[in-house]
């Protein structure tokens, strides 16, 4: 197939594979001389291991634990603050302390439901309203980050404004609920430890298991195997469970096969970070905008993880896709004794949209304007300067997006009609809501240059064949398709002649993570590039290699400390209206209509993005009014996908979608990222629709049946 | 380490029945609530103690038959089959659709719903306002037992070792007249253990209430249905005035008493529980009056 338009969809390069049901994941592995390896983790929240009691053990099974680690005891992420695993504090319940392997899984189950351990526990954090109450007290505080106008000239515009509205709003966990779980194995070689499994960045677990084996760059390599969903969850977890296996196959001189079955998973695996938004905003008499404080608490969990990082997008999305006069923020990612929250889809991002359309939402109804109106008097334009004194120096095309959605749901009409329902059914009440996002692409400020210094090669063979040599996973986005049209067509090659093999440490060098919305816009482009030099040098029948290394374009420089500067180098974006009907009598929400237009430069293909449109979406709209999970003292509550409770084919509708072209210099074709895009305006738009369709205000996500029936109740109750 | 399940499949009720009254057997009807019990975990098969004993396949229990008015429904028709057959009612259809996914459904019979007596089965507030009554037999003879008194308790009913459920009847379901109404309230559209359960079911005669019903399902250890509180409707004439369903709803509100667990509050299910009643008496005596 030879590619006119890059956007024509081809088959998925993994698709007969998958829809066969023949490809194997890490679960359907089986090496020689394999044995399975099960965790111990901590029963309790917080405290201390006083002693460990192991069962006797019959022969062929041992325990691992941190005395077989070479290496410093923790999984190398940012900070050195996660054991692989806890020999004397714990600080979650579900944090391993040790594994015990052995041939056959039901003798390791007994076995560990034999171990016996002393503990002195101590008084644990459990919640974040806790902790932002302890947020002084040393080690709660993990992270924190301040910027915006000074607080002194905030408060003078305070003093002058008409009134000053305070909001407070919450956001839950979310869970991933990729569907294959997590799964790893350590394959034991004189040599070498391999390590395989399900992931979304090879060189992430490589620099972990070489700082926890205390080994050489040769003495460890990592495969990825077919990877059924990782949406974040999938980023810097497996680093863990890489460090559990290798070290296991190290000591026991055998492969060690980790895998989680569903309700393990979802028990001890990184969630979306709860947050807790603060909004104290100063009006004029007409009810415009003077000036903006927001304040974000981030639960990291028991350990910081990738938070901190999670916490600067959230606060660089803070003031959402608007021009606020006065603008400041500050942020805290606190410490309780829970399950470590990490990366999802949409990084921090999905928390602080949800927070700042909710609230701009409940400004415009103060103001008595359209919340659409309302939101479009401070929609920022080309060349407005960002919240850090950055640039949006591309063309916006939101606008065009939001007229045509204006046009294609009929919103005025719409409304009306809305209104006339609703007054004649006493049961059921429709509703409109709307949402206006983007997302940075990338990495945030220098990562790019300063830390993952992506480098990518194309090989290619005597006879003639190219492959691609990238550390990024295909976890089903399909990379493994726009990745190959892209060097396709710059070489001119039939698209199923390009081969993409599953990446090997060994094979590859580090392009990077597959994160951040990056792999197509930074990685793509990079291969644009690789793809062009191989061609001006190509040598029918000679085996050749080409490498590219990435190149900053300096913009504003970013400046960590200050928080100034382009944080991204590009930005997408995103407006989704959306149609609701809420039963009064139950709480439900029935979803009628989804409306989403998207900005992300060029489509690499239709397909692969119709499938992060609608995926994306239907997470995003999840997140805000379906799915819930809770924790109780420190225990996940929710063990089964059926009792969290993910959108199921019976709950999302056609969603009717659009993409708008605007090529972006430094992506392939113009390409930007737009993966993570897709979810962030869905929790947003539903909650904009049910306070419509109930005529009041929540704050908070997600918009439960619960939540609705309490407000309905209490609104009730007041009224009698 | 080889494990010897003891498993009987056999073409006859008969022989089924007398295999049951020699040894106690797990029965297996489509499978898909005794296999999630005894689940272990990852790559361990289920424990089942007992030999297992499969009735699925028993052409005797996959009959539909309508007997006068009242409607005979083998204990092992899947869901799937019910929703194909004339004789099964709307409101039936209605509760099976919204039982799990089509895979479940191709499995999973009536009879095992009953069986697995969950406070929150799909069908059981449906049963009880139809008064179904339960066929059982054994090798000493058959017995019928309302629903309401087989099951007893969370996954409690009382079924003998040897007996084997066979038939449920729906007494008069084929009458005309009654309207009846079921509302499940799950977390999402498929997939979903029940929340809140509801049905409710009334007979008029011109505009006298000759017979009214209602259960609810996930609010109780078994569904809660009361005569007492039915009782006090009987004769009045429609609609239902405020104060009768005010009484009614309170009268209910007293004896509902759910609880919080992982799935949703005891104040949201008494709630909603209560608001699915007080519309029922409000709309379905309005419908019947026009």
């Amino acid at each position: 197939m030879n590619l006119k338009n890059i956007s024509t969809s081809v088959p998925k390069k993994d698709h007969k594979g998958k829809v066969s049901g023949q490809l194997a994941y890490i679960s359907d592995v089986k090496v020689e001389n394999m044995v399975y390896g099960v965790l111990y983790r901590s029963p309790i929240a917080y405290g201390k291991i006083k002693s460990i009691q192991l069962p006797d053990l019959p022969e062929g099974y041992e325990a691992v634990g941190a005395e077989h680690i070479t290496g410093p005891n923790y999984v190398k992420i940012i900070k050195e603050d996660q054991p692989i695993f806890a020999n004397e504090w714990v600080n979650y319940i579900g944090e391993p302390i040790l594994m015990l392997v052995g041939k056959d899984l039901d003798i390791l189950y007994r076995l560990l439901d034999e171990v016996k351990m002393e503990l002195e526990e101590h008084q644990a954090i459990f919640t974040l309203d806790e902790a932002i109450k302890q947020k002084s007290s040393p080690g709660v505080t993990m992270a924190s980050y301040e910027f915006g106008e000074s607080l002194e000239s905030i408060s003078a515009i305070e003093q002058g404004a008409c009134q000053i509205i305070e909001e407070e709003y919450n956001t839950g966990y979310q869970e991933h609920v990729y569907l294959e779980p997590q799964g790893m194995l350590g394959i034991y070689k004189e040599d070498e430890i391999v390590v395989q499994g399900s992931m979304q960045c090879l060189y992430y677990i490589k620099n972990a298991l070489i700082t926890a084996l205390a080994c050489g760059d040769d003495d460890v390599r990592v495969v990825q195997s077919p990877t059924g969903g990782g949406f974040g969850g999938k980023e810097e977890f497996p680093s863990m469970m890489a460090c559990h296996v290798a070290v296991a196959a190290k000591a026991v001189k055998k492969s060690v096969m980790l895998v989680f079955d569903r309700s393990e998973d979802m028990v001890v695996t990184t969630k979306r970070h709860p947050a807790k938004l603060k909004y104290r905003t100063a009006l004029d008499k007409e009810g415009n905008i003077m000036s903006m404080c927001v304040e974000v608490f981030l639960d990291g969990g028991a350990n910081v993880g990738l938070s901190s990082v999670v916490l600067q997008r959230a606060l660089l999305n803070s003031a959402g896709v608007y021009k606020i006069p006065h603008f400041h923020a500050k942020g805290y990612v606190l410490k309780t004794n829970t399950v470590p929250n990490g990366a999802f889809r949409g990084f921090g991002a999905p928390q602080s949209f949800a927070g700042i359309e909710s609230h701009i939402g409940h400004l415009s109804k103060r103001a008595n304007i359209d919340p659409l109106d309302y939101k479009r008097k401070y929609l920022v334009q080309q060349g407005d300067p960002t919240i850090t004194k950055g640039n949006f120096r591309d063309p916006i095309l939101m606008e065009d997006m939001i007229e045509d959605l204006l046009n294609a749901s009929n919103y005025k009409k719409k409304k009306a009609e809305f209104q006339t329902f609703n007054q004649q059914n006493q049961r059921y009440k429709k509703g409109i809501g709307t949402s206006l996002f983007l997302h940075g692409c990338g990495f945030t400020g220098s990562g790019e240059r300063d830390h993952i210094k992506a480098k990518v090669k194309l090989y290619k063979s005597k006879d003639n064949q190219v492959s691609l040599k990238i550390s990024n996973s295909d976890m089903g986005q399909g990379i493994f398709t726009t990745l190959s049209k892209i060097v396709a067509k710059e070489l001119d090659l039939p698209y199923e002649e390009v081969l993409y093999p599953y990446p090997d440490t060994k094979e590859v060098p580090d392009s990077g993570p597959t994160v951040a919305s990056r792999t197509t816009m930074i990685v793509g482009k990079l291969l644009e590039r690789a793809a062009k030099k191989l061609k001006a040098q190509w040598l029918t029948g000679v085996e050749q290699e080409v490498t590219e290394d990435y190149v900053h374009r300096e913009m504003i420089p970013w400046d960590e400390k200050t928080f100034t500067g382009d944080a991204y180098p590009a930005y997408s974006w995103g407006v989704n209206f959306v149609e609701v009907e809420v039963d009064t009598l139950t709480g439900n929400v029935k979803l009628e209509k989804v409306y989403a237009n998207y900005e992300v430069g060029k489509v690499i293909d239709d397909r692969v993005m119709k499938g992060q449109i609608d995926g994306g979406l239907a997470q995003g709209l999840a997140y805000g009014y379906l799915e819930k999970m809770t924790s109780k003292e420190g225990r996940i509550q929710q063990k089964s996908i059926t009792d969290y409770g993910p959108p199921t084919s019976m709950d999302v509708v056609t969603i009717q979608s659009k993409v708008f072209d605007n090529p972006y210099a430094d992506g392939p074709y113009g390409a930007k990222g737009a993966g993570e895009l897709t979810l962030i305006g869905g929790a947003p738009a539903v909650q904009a629709a049910i306070e419509d369709a109930l005529q009041t205000s929540f704050q908070q996500i997600p918009i439960t049946p619960e939540v609705i029936i309490e407000s309905l109740w209490m609104k009730e109750g007041e009224e009698g | 380490m080889e494990e010897t399940i003891i498993a009987y499949r056999f073409d006859r009720l008969e022989e089924t029945l007398s295999q049951l009254n020699k040894a106690n057997c797990a029965i297996v009807a489509g499978g898909t609530d005794v296999m999630v019990m005894h689940k272990s975990r990852r790559g361990v098969p289920p424990k089942i103690t007992k030999p297992i004993i499969f009735i699925d396949h028993l052409l005797e229990l996959k009959q539909v038959n309508q007997n006068g008015n009242d409607l005979h429904i083998g204990a092992c028709c899947t869901y799937s089959e019910l929703l194909r057959d004339p004789l099964i009612p709307m409101p039936l259809k209605k509760a099976i659709k919204t039982i799990a996914a089509p895979a479940i459904r191709n499995r999973g019979t009536l009879g095992g719903n009953i069986c697995n007596a969950s406070p929150a089965g799909d069908t059981l507030p449906l049963l009880y306002v139809y008064n179904a009554k339960l066929l059982l037999r054994s090798v000493n003879g058959d017995r019928i037992v309302p629903i309401c008194e087989f099951i007893q308790g969370v996954r409690r009913v009382q079924r003998e070792p040897n007996e084997i459920l066979t038939e449920i009847i729906l007494p008069s379901v084929l009458e005309e007249g009654a309207h009846v109404v079921f509302e499940k309230v799950g977390n999402r559209n498929a997939d979903a253990i029940a929340k809140v359960g509801f049905a409710g079911y009334i007979r008029t005669k011109g505009a006298v209430i000759e017979d009214v019903r209602f259960a609810f399902g996930a609010v109780g250890p078994t569904m809660i249905r009361s005569n007492e509180i039915e009782k006090k409707l009987l004769g009045k004439t429609i609609p239902v005035t405020d104060m009768d369903i005010a009484k009614v709803v309170a009268a209910f509100d007293k004896i509902i008493k759910p609880i919080d667990d992982q799935r949703s509050t005891a104040i949201y299910r008494k709630t909603v529980a209560l608001n699915l009643l007080r519309y029922f008496l409000t709309n379905s005596t309005h419908i019947q009056h026009i």
